[in-house]
């Protein structure tokens, strides 16, 4: 029982989400620099997470508040060079956050999610600053930041969720899978981080060749890496800090050889994707590369990211997830990955985390400028694990851990 | 989907856009704005790509993000420019901007500790503002955004709708063409501050409640409007609105007692019954009936504080001071009726280097004198005294 006036009970909601992303997200060292990022529907989150991130020692915090009416506008009047443009000071913000090995916090959850939908697509699609993406893959590759990702309910977001602006009920979902409704969600985080980094370490015990998925619509063999690391839920970056990258989190997760992937897969869940909502996602793959894309609705947006780049159309990902997923369990389609990928197990297109491959970006490592996950579990899929002299593991039967 | 438009608010940023700022085509267009200020961005942001921005780029500002460093960070943050927002603030020359005031929690700094929040400000990105204001390499304006934390300060409720027809009003949006309406206005500024030129007063003698009071003029500056140019030549209003015609003071002349005519928000107090007894230039004496201390630290700050760095005329037809309302903010306030500032002074009046007739202080603090029973006079050097205001009516010909 809590007592009305106990500090607990003042605490507001939005106070013990920003500690739990401060201390075990991004887990924020003291004296370091901490960059927010978010957009201006986020602040109640970004004015806790400052002065939560201030607590914690940060010599400085730098928000920096995005807009999309802004970039709306730009979509609809700059001249076509300028889409893709990133302002010098910006590239050099992002270099600054390399550079000071600062700590980060985004936030996503999108307040208007069909506002930029009577847009052509086209433009829609080449509007993001894509020196500032080169740079942060480059970042995440070589492991130079703690960081993390959060959602922040809002009532946008909301409306698309339910049909109507429930707030309440958004933040009580969210609340539930980033494990905030246990007493003390850090110990929660603690066992939680522990079970599935077991997870980890047993299949890399087992020395997987790859990983068979089966199920209506499905018979898909992604062959690994003799390098490949199964990680789950704590990362650490190359000086050694723990962090938790994305919260909530559900999965072990590698990175699969880029060429080494074969068969046709169903999508299992929707998928939101630039605005748009994907359904029915079908793909086949020959020697790695996605050579046949069919949904029931959305395909184009997949066939056009697939053209972004040469290495766009090759894995760079593959995460299991079972039936005691937060998220799974709460049978909601939340239309933001970072909920949505955790829900049951995943691939993604597009570039590989270079940390779960012992010596990072080697031959049959993606990289690319896209990355897309998208569901393909769920109890009705098989998924086996192959070891390198042939046996088949049972590793998920109805969506229930095996191992 | 579509954005569903507020009328009178992009007509408001059109305004800003086109005569505030006057973005010219391929101008690459800086805003900076409060969080809570979003639709004005969002609305200037589309004014200015409709008026040929190459790119616009808007920073957000939030006042809860500067109240935590203030409180709970280190001493070395309170003054830390990051750098990306020095490199920001360089790209500015040649740009134009736009900023938004109109504060949401005029409260919200109070319970903290006053010489931290003194001392919380971007010093190395200020030294870039005022470098750029100097060499004129930028066309700006700032303009006021209605919001409810603001009308409350204002109207004691948060009539929001109330506060946006002030705001119209002053700013002229309620003409049928408020471009023109500005034309026409700052034509009659101008007219006047030429007038105020070709007379050459030696001094101002202020004469009213509590006042009696003189303050020297320079040989070397003119009187001017808020129509300003940069060095290319490019017209610009800074402030909407404005009403004003004002020059720079000799810092040393200035003698007698002045008393403030209306409240003042400063560094988040309000200052009533302001009195300031000058002699030799120097404010000596600081009194007020609630806030006497602020003034007096601020006075107290550096050598230039005490003396006084401009002086603006504003007459009766001010659409500020017509709303008989204190807005709690100098944008609008000092456009109800005259003001003076101690404090630095304005470069722009002076043709050439201003030298020691230019007052130089980190702080300036804008005042209201004007009122119906204040007289205002020029003093020529040859003894003449010409009425300039008489029951805030311009006496000169017009």
């Amino acid at each position: 029982v809590t007592d009305a006036g106990s500090p607990e009970a003042r605490r507001t909601r939005e106070e013990r989400y920003a500690e739990l992303a401060v201390h075990v997200g991004a887990n924020v060292q003291a004296g370091q620099l901490v960059d927010v990022i978010a957009r201006v529907e986020h602040a109640p989150v970004v004015r806790a997470v400052t002065r939560e991130a201030y607590r914690a020692g940060a010599s400085y915090v730098d928000v920096y508040y995005t807009d999309q009416h802004i970039r709306r506008a730009l979509i609809e009047h700059a001249a076509d060079e300028l889409l893709s443009w990133t302002p010098p000071w910006l590239l050099s913000r992002a270099k600054e956050v390399g550079r000071e090995r600062a700590a980060v916090v985004a936030l996503t959850g999108d307040a208007e999610p069909d506002l930029l939908a009577d847009l052509p697509g086209e433009r829609v699609g080449r509007a993001r600053m894509l020196e500032i993406a080169e740079e942060s893959n480059r970042q995440i590759n070589e492991r130079l930041n703690n960081w993390t990702v959060i959602g922040v309910p809002n009532e946008g977001w909301a409306q698309q969720m339910f049909g109507e602006p429930d707030l309440d009920r958004l933040w009580k979902a969210v609340e539930y899978t980033v494990r905030l409704d246990e007493d003390d969600p850090v110990a929660a985080w603690r066992a939680h981080v522990e079970r599935i980094g077991e997870r980890a370490r047993s299949l890399n015990d087992l020395q997987l060749d790859s990983i068979h998925f089966t199920g209506p619509g499905t018979d898909l063999r992604v062959g690994l890496l003799p390098e490949s690391r199964w990680q789950g839920v704590e990362s650490h970056t190359a000086q050694g800090i723990p962090y938790v990258a994305n919260m909530p989190t559900e999965e072990v997760f590698t990175t699969p050889d880029l060429r080494r992937t074969e068969g046709h897969v169903r999508s299992t869940r929707p998928l939101a994707l630039y605005g748009r909502i994907v359904k029915g996602l079908e793909m086949r793959f020959e020697g790695g590369r996605i050579v046949d894309v069919k949904a029931d609705e959305g395909a184009e947006v997949i066939e056009g990211q697939l053209e972004t780049d040469d290495t766009a159309a090759y894995l760079g990902e593959i995460a299991l997830v079972d039936g005691t997923s937060r998220i799974g369990k709460t049978g909601l389609t939340f239309f933001d990955t970072l909920f949505d990928e955790n829900a049951t197990c995943h691939i993604a297109y597009g570039s590989a985390y270079a940390e779960a491959v012992e010596g990072g970006v080697i031959e049959g490592v993606n990289v690319s400028t896209v990355h897309t996950d998208f569901m393909v579990g769920g109890a009705e899929i098989e998924v086996d694990a192959i070891t390198r002299d042939g046996t088949a593991l049972p590793l998920l039967r109805n969506d229930v851990w095996q191992l | 989907m579509a954005v569903e438009l507020d009328e009178r608010l992009e007509r408001y940023a059109e305004l800003a856009v086109r005569v505030g700022a006057n973005v010219e085509e391929g101008q690459n267009v800086f805003i900076n704005a409060q969080i809570e200020h979003a639709p004005l961005a969002r609305a200037l942001t589309r004014a200015a790509y409709a008026a040929g921005a190459r790119y616009v780029d808007v920073t957000y500002r939030d006042q809860h993000v500067r109240k935590a460093m203030i409180e709970l960070g280190p001493d070395e943050a309170l003054t830390h420019t990051p750098g990306w927002m020095k490199e920001r603030g360089e790209a500015l020359a040649g740009a134009a901007s736009l900023w938004t005031t109109g504060d949401p929690e005029p409260e919200l700094l109070s319970d903290l500790d006053g010489a931290r929040v003194g001392r919380a400000q971007m010093k190395a990105l200020a030294e870039i503002g005022r470098r750029h204001m100097a060499e004129r390499v930028t066309n700006w304006s700032g303009v006021a955004y209605p919001n409810e934390g603001w009308a409350t300060e204002v109207f004691g409720e948060p009539d929001v709708e109330r506060l946006w027809e002030a705001v119209a009003f002053c700013t002229r949006l309620d003409e049928p063409d408020p471009v023109a309406a500005w034309r026409d206005h700052m034509a009659r500024l101008e007219t006047r501050a030429a007038q105020l030129n070709e007379l050459r007063f030696d001094a101002l003698h202020y004469r009213g409640p509590g006042t009696d009071f003189t303050i020297g003029l320079l040989p070397t500056a003119r009187w001017m409007s808020a129509l300003f140019r940069t060095s290319q030549g490019r017209e610009y209003v800074p402030n909407m609105p404005t009403e004003e015609v004002f020059t720079t003071p000799d810092p040393r002349r200035a003698e007698g007692t002045i008393s403030s005519s209306r409240p003042l928000a400063l560094l988040g107090e309000v200052i009533r019954g302001l009195r300031l007894i000058v002699r030799e230039g120097h404010v000596v004496e600081v009194e007020a009936d609630q806030g006497a201390d602020v003034v007096r630290s601020q006075i107290a700050s550096d050598d230039g504080a005490s003396r006084f760095g401009e002086v603006a005329l504003v007459d009766g037809t001010s659409r500020v001071g017509q709303t008989g309302i204190t807005f709690f903010e100098t944008l609008y306030d000092e456009n109800a009726t005259c003001h003076i500032a101690y404090g630095f002074g304005i470069p722009e009046v002076f043709d050439g280097d201003a030298g020691d007739d230019l007052n130089v202080s980190s702080v300036h603090t804008d005042f209201m004198v004007g009122r119906p029973e204040l007289e205002v006079d020029g003093l020529t050097k040859d003894g003449q005294t010409v009425p300039i205001l008489r029951n805030e009516t311009w006496q000169l010909p017009e």
